[in-house]
């Protein structure tokens, strides 16, 4: 099942002046159950505007989106949605406590267990001590934390993130992606943006890049990492205690260790050699702006 | 609803703004002082004073909270993350809307109680020539109040529309001198001094007389100071016009809110 389906989503936004922005061209794309799924694009590509689609807060010029089956601009569609927005910005008048309280509500929860997942909730994104002060006090990455509190209180089958690592610290930044982690254990989807490729690399099972508009591929992220592989850089010692250290192409490597064995060699260790998410990801926005060029 | 009435609610309390504009109340203390400077009529003065002062703090809560609360959540990003909860629109403008009219009506039926303080202070040390109609002056405070949740209705009506407070604030200003002179202004073209007028000017004279409120029906001071028994006739249709008048703003409001795109 789907959990999350943009069918042909195009945006164009018109300025005051006549000018037109094509925000999303025609943009098809499905999430499954229990996927992590990361949304890379580069800034102004268009990944924002897919997810405030999602959300109901701008309208589709064309096509469609839903949310495990129901279009997104029935407010129903977002009862099973955690969102976190963009450099969030909460009601700065209330303290993290009663802003967990106010979101919780909104989703119907029963008080008693309201009060138990929020309590446990600000334990774990270590806001605990600052539940009684006023938003307004807090630091960027509390505020970042603080939101994606409010997006784990309600315990929605579905987490939409938008650039959810932006504004964190090392410590922050891992804290999320163990957080992203354990939501996958539990089965939950998540969709994230981010323009961070290495963030896509430790925690999505597949990757959309988006550059002006136009989802440009989608595939997991074993397979860009697997067709990544440029060669292996093969260690390996003699029993004179003579060591070696080689860079072997990809289809090589068979007739090397066997010729490595037949020489007496060891192979000590075959580390792969290979290209990542952010390589891939630049390869792809050039090839894209190659097209553009010669067209 | 009730989660966003109580949260807006809080957000008032805890507004500086409204810290500021509630310190003027304590000018209601020199009343008494100051209307026995006139030497007579020192109760009549009083009142007015008294009405004025409540009038004016009603005023600046109105357009504080009612043309800046929207743009703010709008303004601080606070729409992406409340309207991105799974509520309608309109109930989100809505709850905002009674939390603020709530609030107006709260602070009136403080700042009357006050009022009755003071008149009946004043009347104490230089008693009046006519005996005070309380029920006069409690509905007057009441029916000032309503006028300006009519006029928080237009805040948020402009709110909707404008992506600055300029319109919001200016637009309600505007509406409230508006409002205070539309009868005035319809009475004068359709009087004998009028003739000369053109029936055009005529005609919008009495197209924006409908289209826009008319506070004046709201203003019993007259009432409340002379001590004029009020009519069942004069408290009904104000009232049923308000009951009219307001959700017909903010259904519009609501419509034009739920369409507008959260960039």
């Amino acid at each position: 099942m789907n959990v999350i389906e943009f069918t042909e989503i195009t945006k164009v936004f018109r300025g005051k002046k006549g000018f037109i922005v094509n925000a999303l061209k025609s943009m098809s794309l499905q999430v499954a159950k229990g996927e992590v799924f990361g949304f890379l694009g580069p800034n102004g590509a268009g990944k924002s505007t897919a997810i405030k689609i999602l959300l109901g807060l701008i309208r589709s010029t064309a096509g469609s989106a839903r949310i495990m089956g129901v279009d997104v601009n029935e407010c129903s569609a977002r009862l099973s949605v955690g969102y976190l927005p963009e450099n969030p910005s909460f009601y700065d008048f209330l303290t993290g406590e009663e802003y967990l309280r106010f979101v919780g509500r909104s989703f119907g929860m029963d008080p008693s267990l309201l009060n138990s997942a929020g309590d446990r909730i600000l334990r774990r994104l270590d806001l605990w001590e600052a539940r009684k002060r006023p938003i307004r006090g807090y630091s960027k990455g509390m505020v970042q934390r603080l939101g994606l509190a409010q997006t784990l209180i309600h315990d929605p089958a579905v987490y939409i993130l938008d650039e959810p690592m932006s504004g964190l610290d090392p410590i922050g930044r891992a804290l999320v992606k163990e957080i992203i982690r354990e939501l996958k254990e539990l089965g939950k989807t998540v969709f994230f943006s981010t323009h961070i490729t290495a963030d896509v690399e430790a925690v999505c099972d597949r990757v959309g890049v988006i550059n002006k508009g136009t989802l440009l591929t989608v595939d997991t992220v074993a397979s860009i990492l697997q067709r990544g592989v440029e060669g292996y850089v093969v260690q390996r010692f003699l029993p004179d205690g003579t060591t070696d250290r080689q860079l072997v192409p990809k289809s090589d490597l068979h007739t090397f260790i066997e010729q490595s064995i037949a020489s007496r060699w060891s192979i000590e260790r075959i580390e792969p050699k290979r290209k990542d998410i952010e390589a891939f990801f630049l390869d792809i926005v050039a090839v894209e702006q190659r097209h553009e060029t010669q067209g | 609803m009730a989660n966003l009435i109580s949260i807006n609610l809080l957000a008032i309390f805890r507004d500086k703004v409204f810290h500021g504009i509630l310190a003027i109340a304590v000018i209601f203390l020199l009343i008494p002082s100051i209307s026995s400077l006139s030497m007579r009529q020192v109760t009549e003065l009083s009142i007015t004073l008294s009405l004025s002062l409540l009038s004016v703090i009603l005023l600046l809560l109105s357009v504080s909270l009612g043309a800046t609360s929207l743009w703010k959540d709008i303004e601080r990003r606070y729409t992406y993350s409340v309207l991105s909860l799974p509520m309608e629109r309109s109930a989100y403008l809505i709850g905002k809307f009674i939390a603020i009219a709530l609030f107006l009506l709260l602070t009136a039926l403080v700042l009357g109680a006050v009022t009755c303080l003071v008149v009946w202070l004043s009347s104490g040390i230089y008693p009046p020539e006519r005996p005070i109609l309380w029920s006069a002056l409690i509905l007057c405070v009441i029916f000032s109040a309503l006028k300006y949740i009519v006029l928080i209705a237009y805040s948020f009506l402009f709110s909707t529309v404008s992506t600055s407070f300029f319109l919001p604030v200016f637009g309600t200003i505007s509406v409230f001198m508006a409002g205070n002179a539309t009868q005035q202004v319809y009475d004068y073209v359709h009087s004998p001094a009028a003739k000369a007028l053109s029936p055009l000017l005529k005609h919008a004279a009495s197209f924006f007389y409908y289209l826009l409120p008319n506070f004046s029906a709201f203003d019993l001071q007259i009432n409340a100071i002379y001590a004029i028994p009020l009519s069942l006739k004069g408290v009904a249709l104000p009232f049923i016009y308000f009951c009219i008048y307001t959700p017909l703003l903010i259904v519009v409001a609501a419509i034009i809110f739920a369409r507008r795109e959260m960039k």
